[in-house]
């Protein structure tokens, strides 16, 4: 019986696998196959069902003169924005999130719920609602279609996420750890940053892999905000598309954005098991 | 270490509320250098209250708080040098025993080679000294809780070390081995110890000196054994001793004898005073003896059950609708019917409005 249920599982973990793996195979599948492989139907394997070629990858590495589209330089402008975005969303919104859950604030009848709740009411508006004032507030500070102007917008979208992430790991840290280290001999920013920064890192991890991942994936404000100085990884992956959908270069291009995210992901993963992200107080 | 004074010290955690509630209400207490005290109280009596008035933690609404005739009521937490330990074990989960145990010398800057002289001599008397190189992290709840522990007596000259239910997370057999720990660490380095706790085993073997709480008051400061023989109040009767204390209404009939239920029973109580004649008898069920026959402060009971607590026999016995626990050696022989008990005049304490008389 228990054979049985090992086997079960173990076409369970495959099938899902499969499910997960498929569209990377087969995106890592197109982007070596021609015009003529895409188009005359459903071909598998290398060589056999079709010859491969690197013109999808080289795509990406021309610049426009030569007929393609240089993605370098957005790719780098992206890890510029996202690292810079989430790293200050994490910093404002890890202080942000230690004064709502240890110090209680009054104004009227909100409270330190209605805080928080303030923050995340940011990301519930879609954001075609913010694109006119960011566009505008950007605009009167010349700051359209440059990094710091990008940089700004997404601490604005990135910082709800962490504070909430971050409020709610805050809340689950005891009291007592505070307490603790100003008995100790601390005044409150040393025990800030001595003692609950320090076991708030598995907190900031997680919050700073979805700000990377909401940041990294963005299009909407990247496109809206930027015009030709700047441009951002997915409005390039965008711009390669033309009246002839070149899917072996989109699928190169896809591979390429989604791998910063897939190594972030194994390098937390990691630090999961590790068991760095639990029990770090008591 | 200093002899810390509470002056008239109360708190209200809405003191500025028409219907101020107090959690602790105003109370004069002394801490002499160097004891071991218990606070012992049901939840919710003010007793961690009171622990974190004196830490730093809580600011009292109204009193003043002396460190050896120093006024410290308005004192940050650090600048207080007071050491506690919290019911969970705190430990600083990014950083290794050693680490945790110096961590309040290097926040008070104390030079590298007195801090590894005193970590070691901690360690040494936590048993700790083989885990120094270990992330705390992964050490057991009681070693964890020795790391707080340490944590309060590495630095010399701390005033008291605060205990609010240390060893509520520690299995029964090592709480043992812990409290006594706590009686030698007392005795070694003369620290003030006041050891928070709800359970009156823990308090009566590890206190000198026993504070009962009770509704934000003090109700008896006393020994274990004072506590035990002559409970201040109804509510010490009850919270002490298990089973609690026997408790009947009584009426006074003259200076030292009282009726219970038309048997005379002298007492070593002087009723003189005493206008109101409805009383209560307090007996412990420890001091109750079988008796052959009727004489002095003797009632015929008859016996109800039996219950053999392994170590003794509890007897339940009704006596003209007082139920009487008595507890006996389990080699006692128990009549099945009816039997005689004698309520010591000594062991007899009379309660005027709940209050000993």
């Amino acid at each position: 019986m228990r054979t049985f249920y090992v086997t079960l599982k173990y076409i369970a973990v495959t099938l899902w696998s499969m499910f997960v793996i498929a569209p990377f195979l087969w995106a890592l599948s197109t982007s070596f196959k021609d015009f003529n492989s895409v188009t005359s139907g459903a071909t598998y394997i290398p060589w056999v069902d079709f010859e491969p070629t690197l013109e999808g990858w080289r795509v990406l590495l021309r610049s426009p003169a030569q007929g393609g589209v240089n993605i370098v330089e957005p790719y780098l402008n992206s890890i510029f924005v996202t690292c810079f975005a989430s790293l200050i969303s994490i910093a404002l919104g890890t202080l942000a999130a230690y004064a709502l859950s240890r110090f209680t604030f009054k104004a009227g009848f909100i409270r330190n719920d209605d805080i928080t709740f303030f923050f995340i009411s940011q990301r519930i508006m879609p954001p075609v609602v913010l694109a006119i004032p960011f566009f505008i507030m950007l605009g009167k500070l010349g700051l359209l279609d440059t990094l710091f102007g990008l940089v700004m917008v997404y601490v604005v979208l990135l910082m709800p996420i962490a504070v909430w992430i971050m409020v709610d790991f805050f809340n689950k840290v005891p009291i007592e750890i505070d307490e603790t280290a100003l008995i100790d001999g601390c005044n409150p920013y040393q025990a800030f940053y001595k003692v609950v920064l320090p076991n708030s890192i598995p907190g900031m991890v997680v919050a700073g892999l979805f700000c990377m991942i909401f940041g990294w994936t963005d299009f909407f404000f990247a496109f809206i905000l930027t015009f030709t100085e700047v441009q951002l990884l997915p409005v390039a992956i965008v711009s390669l598309n033309s009246s002839i959908t070149p899917w072996w270069s989109l699928s190169a291009a896809a591979l390429v954005s989604v791998a910063p995210l897939i190594v972030v992901a194994f390098i937390v993963e990691r630090y999961l098991s590790k068991g760095n992200l639990s029990g770090a107080l008591k | 270490m200093a002899q810390i004074k509470l002056q008239n010290i109360a708190h209200s955690y809405n003191a500025n509320a028409k219907d101020k509630k107090y959690a602790l209400k105003p109370f004069d207490m002394t801490w002499v250098d160097g004891g071991r005290y218990a606070i012992l109280g049901p939840s919710g009596c003010g007793k961690s209250t009171m622990l974190n008035i004196m830490s730093g933690i809580v600011t009292p609404s109204e009193g003043r708080l002396l460190f050896d005739g120093v006024d410290v009521t308005e004192k940050t937490t650090s600048e207080r040098n007071i050491a506690q330990v919290f019911q969970f074990p705190v430990i600083y989960g990014t950083m290794t025993v050693h680490d945790n145990l110096a961590f309040p010398l290097v926040c008070r800057g104390y030079d590298k080679s007195f801090i590894k002289a005193k970590v070691s001599e901690v360690a040494e008397a936590l048993s700790l000294e083989s885990f120094l190189t270990q992330s705390a992290r992964k050490l057991t709840a009681d070693q964890k809780q020795l790391i707080s522990l340490g944590r309060g007596l590495v630095r010399d000259n701390v005033a008291a070390v605060l205990m609010d239910e240390p060893l509520t997370v520690i299995d029964p057999d090592l709480k043992f081995r812990l409290r006594r720990k706590l009686k030698e660490i007392n005795q070694k380095y003369k620290s003030t110890l006041i050891y928070v706790t709800h359970d009156q085993n823990e308090a009566m073997t590890f206190a000198e000196n026993i504070i009962v709480m009770d509704d934000g008051e003090i109700v008896q400061i006393g020994s274990p054994a004072e506590l035990f023989d002559r409970p201040k109040t109804t509510f010490v009767g009850y919270f002490i001793g298990a089973p609690a204390m026997n408790f009947f209404g009584c009426e006074a009939i003259n200076s030292n004898v009282i009726n219970f239920n038309g048997t005379e029973i002298a007492t070593t109580t002087d009723l003189s005073g005493v206008k109101n004649k409805d009383l209560k008898l307090g007996i412990r069920s420890e001091y109750i003896q079988f008796s052959d026959s009727i004489g002095e402060n003797t009632i015929l009971a008859s016996i109800q059950s039996v219950d053999d607590w392994g170590n003794h026999k509890l007897v339940t016995a009704d006596f003209d609708g007082n139920i009487i626990k008595i507890k006996v050696k389990r080699e006692t022989e128990v009549p099945t019917d009816k039997v005689f008990l004698t309520l010591p005049a000594q062991h007899c304490c009379i309660y005027n409005n709940e209050i000993l008389l």
